[in-house]
């Protein structure tokens, strides 16, 4: 069911090699296998929903089991220094290349995920250099050598490697069937920050995070709701109707979040014409630019979180129907977008399509000064 | 509490008390006369027991030290020191009649100062050197208090207090009675301390004398605890303006020069962190731009703890460095530079610059591509520009964007609340300048590490002969010089 991964490699390393415990979502009442309807049958949606899935334990989560000597633990940083500072030179393709100044920082972070309270013994080697000592890791010094491979030559994602990423104030677990959120996304809850404590009205209501994938805009939502605010999360991939369900219970907000599976409005039923609001990052790259993604993407991040169909907006544009039908009167929606051209052509979409609908339709830029987001009100 | 007194003599006859604190007391007043000065008798016991009394200096700046204050202290039964410094409740000293405490031999502090005795390592185990340096802090801690001054005050609120209708105005009563009972605790404080280094002195000549070495070598440990703690005092009393105890960021941008500039910024980087850790500090990486080949073009650590900005604002200015070059195959001399730069973060209760949000323009530092789902990157740094005052402030070493934000916002904040400072004091001050403010001219330190090495201070001619040890973070004792030169210029301007 999870045909995410190329490499025969990291067959190991997979939760799929794991066994199948079933997980138990605590907050997902609606777990009948979805009607793929209309839109979602053109999407490669997987074969069965039925098995569950667990999510795999991220290594700043892991039990410190392995007790090494910190001679080894040099060794392997020192091997993983260097492999990570020679990059430049042996990349061939100056697009797509791996920059030594970001692994260097990014092994800082796997070495703050593999040791306990971040042992500060490893940035002081000169002080004295003991090297008897030993320290506990959460994962052995095989598997950090083979991790680090995987994420030079394999090009594996760093959060994918780790099993976390940092987003906004929050560890999110992330796994390969999951899309690694990213910080352009973070924006989306700032939004809904700024407009919630604005509007009180905007805190009691029910949100929805269409396409939740490991679930952040969902929980980044919910802590900015207060105690009174309700998200309901959906997705159609299994992996990640779990890692959202896990990332929710992780954050103990599932009073809160409810993630249902299914396409995109069909689990919403209940609540049609009930939203306050309505937010989701869809897939959205163009079919055509798929083969040509950054490799970290491209060869580990899944299809279905990022194909958009021929020019992108297959989902966007069903999701801007669907808004008009979830949201009440006043009810706030933003989604993310490709950029400048899906951003123009939603708003042209919305008011003369969808005329007398959406009010205040706005393009907001994400930080890189790129037309991100649209956001607007049903009137 | 129980009490164990040795009471020496010269006689070599030991006397042991085990005794009570209430015991003490009476005994002490009773040595409390006059007669007390006397040295033929009972001279330590006397100031063995003044000294337990009144100690109740705060060494809480250096954890280390705390335990081992003086022998005395540990013979007679350790007292808990008040967290307030110089506050003492020994004996009832009057301030009119304060006498100048002196050896047997008439040695003051004021005569140990002008004997010019020199002050070596303190590992060496040369009295005179401790005591030259004891002195030399009291000296500085005086100085602080403007010792003169508070004298003068003293009195007139002695007066004061002796109205026969000071009560009828009870507010005013108990300002000035706290207020002289504030003086009076900081006076007795280092009139204490003082008394203590010379009973010390009277101790070892008697140790001397009768040729007992454990009482010499005892006495002269306690010369050396004490000659740390009052380092420390020292350093306390030079580190008494508004925002010193604040915690602070250190900058250091990489002179011109490329690659040798740059391992040199990164040197002096390495230096404030090591010094950092060394003094218990907090140290986090906020920024950092490396070099092409080696080293730094400039990095931003942000340092957590009391008094970081007091001990750092000493650094701000240029460091030079002459060597021979590690990058240079003709191994040739080079000189290098690197500024550093200090800015306090100042604490929630001062006054911040109100930053509004429409004044700032946030920037993805290294942007480029189409981003969203396109790409997948772990560096999130952000730049925030302050559009009114064109001020920036970048952090790339956060795992999240949200949080690389909050912490260049963070630092944003006290680069305008620095230079606010600055506007408002007009006094251009040296420490409060930013790193872009700093003048290449301003050099403050030279480290030669070729042909010779030594390291000096051009403010405050303080040199050292080993750099490494300086590199390796050993930076207080020119921190110390500088902060009591400095001191000595406003003294002068008062
Ligand atoms: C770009 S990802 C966004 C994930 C997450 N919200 C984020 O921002 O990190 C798009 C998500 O939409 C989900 N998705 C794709 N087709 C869907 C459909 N028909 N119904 C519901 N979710 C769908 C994918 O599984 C994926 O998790």
């Amino acid at each position: 069911m999870i045909r995410i991964f190329p490499s025969s490699r990291f067959t190991s390393l997979l939760s799929a090699a794991k066994p199948l415990r079933s997980f138990a979502c605590s907050s997902s009442p609606t777990r009948e296998p979805p009607q793929c309807a209309s839109f979602a049958e053109k999407k490669s949606s997987p074969a069965s929903n039925s098995l569950s899935f667990t999510p795999k334990t991220p290594l700043f989560l892991r039990p410190p089991l392995h007790a090494t000597p910190l001679s080894e633990v040099w060794k392997w940083h020192d091997w993983a220094k260097d492999l990570a500072s020679s990059v430049e030179d042996s990349s061939t393709n100056s697009e797509d290349s791996l920059d030594s100044v970001v692994l260097l920082r990014e092994l800082k972070w796997l070495i703050e995920d593999s040791i306990v309270d971040d042992d500060p013994v490893i940035h002081r080697r000169e002080i004295g250099d003991d090297c008897e000592k030993s320290v506990k890791l959460r994962a052995s010094l095989e598997e950090l050598y083979d991790l680090w491979r995987q994420r030079i030559e394999k090009r594996r994602p760093f959060q994918y490697v780790v099993g976390c990423e940092h987003w906004r104030d929050l560890v999110v677990c992330v796994e390969e069937g999951v899309l690694i959120p990213r910080p352009e996304t973070e924006l989306i809850v700032e939004m809904v920050e700024e407009l919630v404590t604005r509007d009180e009205w905007y805190k009691k209501g029910i949100w929805a995070d269409l396409g939740t994938g490991s679930g952040a805009i969902a929980i980044g939502v919910a802590k900015v709701l207060g105690s009174r605010g309700k998200v309901i999360a959906t997705d159609l991939s299994p992996v990640a109707i779990a890692v959202a369900g896990n990332n929710v219970q992780r954050y103990g907000l599932q009073g809160m979040v409810e993630v249902r599976e299914g396409s995109w409005f069909e689990p919403l039923k209940d609540v049609e014409g009930k939203l306050v609001g309505l937010v989701s990052n869809p897939p959205y790259i163009p079919s055509g630019d798929i083969p040509g993604l950054q490799a970290e993407v491209g060869r580990h991040e899944p299809k279905l979180a990022l194909d958009g169909g021929i020019d992108g907006t297959d989902s966007l544009l069903h999701l801007c129907h669907g808004a008009s039908r979830m949201l009440k009167r006043g009810g706030f929606f933003v989604f993310e977008t490709n950029g400048e051209k899906q951003s123009k052509m939603i708003v042209d979409y919305m008011t003369n399509d969808l005329k007398d609908t959406f009010s205040d339709l706005r393009i907001v830029s994400d930080f890189a000064g790129i037309d991100r987001f649209v956001s607007g009100f049903r009137l | 509490m129980s009490l164990l007194i040795i009471k020496r003599s010269r006689s070599r006859s030991f006397l042991l008390w085990q005794t009570h604190r209430t015991k003490t007391r009476t005994i002490l007043s009773s040595y409390n006369s006059p007669s007390d000065t006397d040295c033929s008798d009972s001279v330590s016991s006397t100031s063995g027991l003044s000294s337990v009394f009144t100690r109740s200096f705060k060494t809480t700046s250096f954890g280390s030290q705390s335990g081992k204050i003086s022998y005395l202290n540990q013979k007679f039964g350790n007292l808990a020191y008040s967290k307030s410094s110089f506050v003492s409740t020994a004996r009832p000293l009057s301030s009119e009649a304060v006498t100048v405490a002196a050896t047997c031999d008439a040695l003051t502090v004021e005569r140990i100062i002008a004997n010019q005795w020199p002050i070596l390592d303190e590992n060496e185990s040369d009295w005179k050197s401790h005591a030259a340096a004891i002195a030399q802090s009291i000296q500085v801690i005086k100085r602080r208090l403007q010792w003169k001054k508070l004298m003068v005050k003293l009195k007139v609120l002695s007066a004061e207090l002796n109205k026969p209708d000071l009560w009828d105005d009870p507010n005013h009563a108990g300002k000035i009675s706290r207020e002289h009972g504030s003086l009076t605790g900081k006076m007795k404080g280092v009139m204490t301390f003082e008394r203590e280094l010379l009973e010390h002195i009277d101790m070892l000549k008697l140790a001397k004398e009768e040729n007992d070495s454990e009482l010499e070598s005892e006495t002269l440990k306690a010369l050396i605890d004490m000659r740390r703690v009052s380092k420390e005092k020292e350093l306390e009393a030079l580190l008494s303006a508004e925002n010193d105890p604040c915690s602070c960021y250190i900058e250091v941008q990489a002179g011109a020069g490329g690659t040798e500039s740059n391992d040199w910024a990164e040197m002096v980087m390495e230096m404030y962190k090591t010094w950092a850790q060394r003094r218990k500090f907090s140290v986090t990486v906020v920024d950092e731009m490396p070099g092409e080949i080696a080293g730094i073009k400039r990095a931003t650590i942000k340092v957590n703890g009391e008094y970081a900005y007091g001990y750092a604002k000493a650094e701000v200015g240029v460091h030079r460095l002459v060597r021979i070059s590690p990058f240079d195959s003709g191994k040739r001399r080079h000189t290098s530079f690197a500024a550093v730069a200090v800015i306090p973060i100042l604490g929630d209760g001062s006054t911040r610059v109100q930053i509004n949000d429409s004044d700032l323009r946030i920037e993805r530092f290294r942007s480029g591509g189409a981003g969203g789902q396109h790409a997948n990157t772990t560096d999130s740094a952000v730049r925030i520009i302050h559009i009114p005052t064109g001020i920036t402030a970048t952090c790339q070493n956060e795992r999240s964007q949200h949080m690389n934000k909050a912490s260049a916002m963070a630092v944003l904040q006290s680069r305008l609340d620095q230079l606010e400072m600055a506007r408002q004091t007009a006094m251009n001050a040296q420490h409060t300048q930013s790193l872009t403010e700093i003048s290449w001219g301003n050099q403050i330190r030279t480290y030669v590490l070729h042909p010779y090495r030594m390291v000096k201070d051009l403010r405050t001619n303080y040199e050292v002969s080993d750099p490494d040890s300086v590199l390796e973070g050993d930076l207080d004792g020119f921190i110390l010089s500088f902060l009591s030169s400095s001191l000595d210029k406003s003294d002068e301007e008062h």
